[in-house]
């Protein structure tokens, strides 16, 4: 039995009957009275000089209720594009119309000459010198190399005083290759021990080039915004973002607003990822045309606007050479990666590093680049960056393994970093659970007794990922019925709610159903991190102790002055105060306590939460799959699939289970399937017909295996779940389908035609 | 969606009156035209409703074996015909293939065959049933056989007003089988599509026909392929050049999809395969 009766139990969601009858609100159900309709007008090509836009003859147009461009932004802000644009779908101006086939109408009116430009799609050809420049930029280097060139000649003014300071930067500098790369929006150098004596020390050294397709992703509701504008200047906006408090933060900054003049409310979310934490695609462009017209407005973008302006994540190419010892040891791995950012900077490009993977590597090397293309920019995506450098990481180690004869699992068993091992940033590892994740989910696998027949594969990867942390704040009142109330502002991601109530109806020993939770805007709830990033339950869930915790004091305070006791005496179970002591037993209910406490000196009970940081501790996640490749067709079935994922500890494993599987799901679908495609126009598939996610039928059911080494920092031992799981399915994949067709496929997704392809230049014949 | 206007005709002869109007569009499923309009690619003036016309929809077989679909049938009950199942059944699972059990409620086989998508799920089993689409216009009726309707992507041999009624399946092919080339399990459009049907007697094939999606301007038929198959005992040396001889046939297009090479290799997989799981059907 467990020690608790709440946590840990497979409890149904706080919000599962709003969602199943539709009676939740989303974005688009918000509708205050005199609502306008917002349209975005687009770039209709991807790199283009603009040389003029005319909204003169879209003015006139009866229900047009005003028009904005970048001259109607006060701060002068980007929001809008002015001179030139750099991708297909990029905004230039928008309208607010009393209806949405009038604003569809006004924006075919409004003329924008072009002067089209050459554009740049792939990073391999936008890091050239003859690839067409984004930003007019013809020097060479980076903005990091830029800047601190800028800073020695600063310095060097007063060579004599700064001389230390400008040695300092002449050596950071040296870090930096002297490869000649264009385009590039950011870069990062990292090396531990060195590499060049690693490599020269191996029996075994492997290199590939990976290329990972830019993916959008996906949620289910596209992005909107209602903004009301009043005549005192205050701003409400009812958004769909995983973090009202960011966003009422960046509107504030965008447009030179004082923060408290602005509310946001938060509605249902319909899915997040990472990708819903944008400022500008629709609540500036809604607050502005709100200012304007003096009309509430509804910005919604389109399915198809989401592919063309969402932010989704980066594609990149990973060039990747790792070496290991006969006997099994890595001793170096080099990683050079461009990443695809599109046309401002901000792809994942730290996350390069992530090819280190939970292994014992002594000498590692990687220069990562941030590459401009004619794309809209890029967000995170559940792990950001991650599944990208693991399936670099893992694929290749498949191939080691096979070099030196060894089992991929062992191999991996053998390499994994342990409790007390250094890690690559420094310190030393806590008590991690990866060889227990591995491990368990090989058993769960049978893989050590897997059998595969004919154009069958086995295939396994590990990902990991630590969870993030932030600010939070939690109210928690027990009323005079015994029921108790949960006030916040953090919106609920898959779950986190219920999570945060059960945590609440442990300390307080309620039964689970008499909690319920409210969330507050960001005018009346305390401020909230966003909810990304796996923080919320970890954040959210030790906030939320900590206001349990806080009401407890207070009501055996009162129980205490109630029953005439000391507080030494008094035990809170079953949802009453008992004084341990007496006998015959006596006890109080919290219902009564509540009542009592309306008269008291002290005050009706109010627990109050505040939490902003604690270390976190690596989770990993383990996959295996069994495939089935079609040789003459190319096309791959997934005959098994079992994920296993060391969660800390499952406050609610049904909930953890269910982000174990979407997480394998939006992994295989990378791997399989999704891929935003580009030519010179810009994208060509913004739409679910030919940008494919996959459905229930294109795999069985995922089995998962939950490990639970806990966290010391995290409520109850819990980690983050959320992001994990999509880390190392891209890898899982690629290796199983190597294992059945022998084949490695380095680019991904893996398409029939690419597996086709690839037989036939191996000898098969069609 | 553009404002327009909506007539629900009791007649086939108003609503052929109204649809020669410019700029009119038919309306039988909506799941092509809505979703179009909804998107402002779609901007007909007026909507014509087929919903009231009697006698345009429901799966009947003749004496003669001939099976009759009204063109307003849903392709969920064409998918679960028992007729269609048993005597056309790549028709049926090309029907199946269809986008969700949701659409295929709404959507009719007349709407996926006017559309004239190359790439309709029902179109290669109706080519391979060799059926004749019977059309209504303001001067009479007249019937085409299926390889004579299409003219290029989205375009046929229709004049303004005409209507498709009903498709006419003459007499059943001892097995058939449909299959499409895609990448997701369920509501994918068609890479390629194939469906092939045979007819055999004593061991030897006396009649085959082969239906191509997706890998030409229009729905094809593989003639030469077919008539490879004519006359012969099915053997695997047989099949394969009829594999071959369909892909030549075949004059597909690269696209963001696939390439045109990886069509036409598909077409060869494919038609062999198709007529396996055929000769199969046949053989039982």
């Amino acid at each position: 039995m467990s020690e608790y009766s709440v946590v840990g139990q497979k409890l149904p969601r706080v919000d599962a009957v709003e969602k199943v009858t539709g009676a939740a609100q989303y974005g688009a159900d918000v509708h205050p009275p005199g609502m306008l309709y917002g349209k975005i007008v687009r770039s209709k090509h991807p790199h283009a000089n603009i040389l003029s836009i005319d909204t003169s003859e879209a003015e006139k147009l009866p229900g047009v209720r005003a028009i904005i461009t970048q001259d109607d932004v006060p701060s002068g802000r980007r929001v809008f594009a002015t001179h030139k644009v750099l991708y297909l779908g990029e905004p230039l101006a928008a309208i607010a119309a009393t209806d949405p086939d009038i604003a569809e109408e006004a924006a075919e009116l409004i003329k924008i000459e072009y002067e089209i430009l050459p554009s740049v799609q792939d990073v391999t050809e936008s890091i050239k010198s003859s690839a067409p420049r984004l930003h007019g930029d013809e020097t060479k280097d980076g903005p990091n190399r830029r800047s601190i060139n800028a800073k020695i000649k600063e310095l060097s003014s007063d060579q004599e005083n700064n001389s230390a300071e400008i040695r300092k930067l002449e050596v950071e500098l040296e870090k930096y290759t002297d490869e000649v790369y264009y385009n590039i929006s950011a870069e990062t150098h990292t090396e531990a021990g060195d590499v060049e004596k690693g490599f020269e020390e191996c029996d075994v050294v492997v290199e590939d080039t990976y290329v990972i397709p830019r993916v959008h992703q996906t949620y289910m509701e596209p992005h909107v915004s209602v903004a009301s504008a009043d005549s005192s200047g205050k701003i409400t906006v009812w958004a769909s973002t995983q973090g009202p408090f960011a966003i009422r933060s960046g509107i504030a900054g965008t447009l030179g607003i004082p923060l408290t003049q602005i509310n946001v409310i938060g509605t249902t979310m319909g899915g997040g990822f990472g990708g819903r934490f944008g400022v500008i695609i629709t609540h500036v462009p809604a607050v502005l045309l709100s200012q304007k017209s003096g009309r509430p407005v509804r910005v919604q973008m389109t399915r198809e606007e989401e592919f063309l302006d969402g932010r989704p994540a980066p594609g990149c190419v990973i060039k990747l050479k790792t070496g290991a010892t006969k006997e099994g040891h890595i001793l170096a791995r080099q990683a050079l990666a461009f990443w695809d950012s599109g046309s401002v900077s901000g792809a994942s490009i730290g996350s390069t590093i992530r090819v280190r993977g939970v292994y014992k590597i002594p000498n590692i090397k990687v220069d990562a680049y941030g590459v401009h293309t004619n794309k809209s920019g890029t967000a995170a995506y559940r792990a950001p960056g991650a599944p990208q450098a693991i399936f670099a990481g893992e694929s290749q180690l498949d191939e080691i393994a096979e070099r030196i004869g060894m089992d991929p699992v062992e191999f991996r068993l053998m390499n994994m970093r342990e409790e007390g091992d250094s890690v690559p940033a420094g310190g030393t590892e806590p008590k991690v659970g990866y060889k227990e994740t591995l491990e368990a989910v090989a058993n769960a696998a049978g893989w050590w007794e897997r059998e595969a027949d004919e154009n069958q594969g086995w295939g396994v990867a590990v990902g990991d990922w630590t969870n993030g942390c932030g600010p939070g704040g939690v109210y928690v009142s027990v009323h005079e019925d015994g029921s108790v109330r949960i006030f916040h502002g953090s919106m609920d991601i898959t779950g986190t709610d219920t999570a945060i109530t059960q945590i609440i109806a442990e300390i307080l020993t309620v039964p689970y159903q008499s909690v319920t939770i409210r969330r507050g805007d960001t005018d009346s709830a305390p401020y909230s991190t966003g909810s990304g990033g796996s923080v919320v339950t970890f954040t959210m869930g030790n906030t939320a102790k900590l206001a349990a915790e806080d009401a407890h004091r207070r009501i055996l305070e009162l129980a205490a002055e109630r029953l005439n006791t000391d507080q030494d005496n008094l035990e809170l179970k079953d949802g009453a105060v008992h004084v341990v002591t007496a006998d015959p037993p006596k006890s109080i209910s919290l219902g009564e306590l509540a009542a009592y406490s309306l008269s008291t000196t002290g005050g009706p009970i109010v627990g109050k939460g505040s939490f902003a940081r604690q270390p976190s501790t690596p989770a990993l996640a383990a996959q295996i799959a069994k495939v089935e490749v079609d040789p003459d067709t190319g096309r791959t079935r997934v005959l098994k699939l079992v994920a296993s994922q060391d969660v800390g500890f499952a406050i609610n494993p049904m909930a953890v289970e269910g982000q174990i599987e979407g997480g394998v799901v939006q992994g295989y679908a990378w791997a399989m399937m999704e891929e935003m495609q580009y030519n010179e126009n810009g994208n060509v598939n913004p739409g679910f017909v030919d940008y494919r996610v996959p459905t229930s039928a294109d795999l069985p059911t995922v089995e998962s295996v939950i490990v639970e080494v806990p966290a010391p920092n995290g409520p109850y031992g819990a980690k983050g779940v959320g992001e994990p799981p999509i880390t190392p399915t891209l890898a899982t994949m690629a290796n199983a389908v190597k294992d059945a067709i022998g084949i490695r496929v380095s680019e991904l997704p893996i398409k029939p035609e690419k597996v086709v392809e690839a037989l036939k230049n191996n000898g098969h014949g069609a | 969606m553009k404002n327009f206007e909506y007539f629900e005709p009791n007649t086939l002869a108003e609503a052929s009156r109204l649809f020669a109007e410019e700029h009119a569009q038919l309306l039988a499923g909506g799941t092509d035209l809505i979703i179009g309009m909804k998107a402002y690619t779609e901007t007909p003036q007026s909507v014509i409703s087929l919903q009231n016309i009697p006698g345009l929809t429901g799966i009947t077989k003749d004496s003669d074996e001939s099976i009759t679909i009204g063109a307003m049938t849903k392709v969920r009950e064409v998918e679960l015909s028992e007729d269609i199942l048993k005597h056309h059944t790549a028709l049926a699972e090309g029907a199946s293939e269809i986008g969700s059990i949701q659409i295929r409620n709404l959507a009719t086989i007349g709407g996926n065959i006017a559309h004239a998508s190359p790439a309709a799920d029902t179109v290669a089993g109706l080519l391979a049933a060799d059926a004749q689409v019977h059309i209504s216009g303001a001067d009479g009726e007249r019937t085409v056989p299926i390889n004579e309707l299409f003219t290029g992507p989205g375009q046929t041999v229709l004049t303004p007003g005409e209507i498709i009624t009903q498709f006419r399946l003459p007499s059943p092919a001892s097995g058939s089988h449909y299959i499409k080339h895609k990448i997701r399990e369920v509501m994918d459009l068609a890479f390629i599509g194939v469906a092939s049907a045979v007819n055999v007697d004593n061991g030897t094939i006396t009649d085959a026909r082969i239906g191509l999606a997706a890998v030409a301007p229009t729905p094809i038929r593989a003639i030469a392929a077919e008539e490879l198959l004519k006359g012969n005992e099915p053997t695997d040396e047989l099949l394969t050049q009829a594999g071959e001889a369909a892909a030549a046939a075949s004059s597909p297009i690269s696209d963001l999809r696939c390439s045109a090479e990886h069509r036409k290799e598909m077409v060869n997989v494919l038609t062999r395969r198709t007529l396996q799981y055929a000769l199969e059907r046949a053989r039982n």
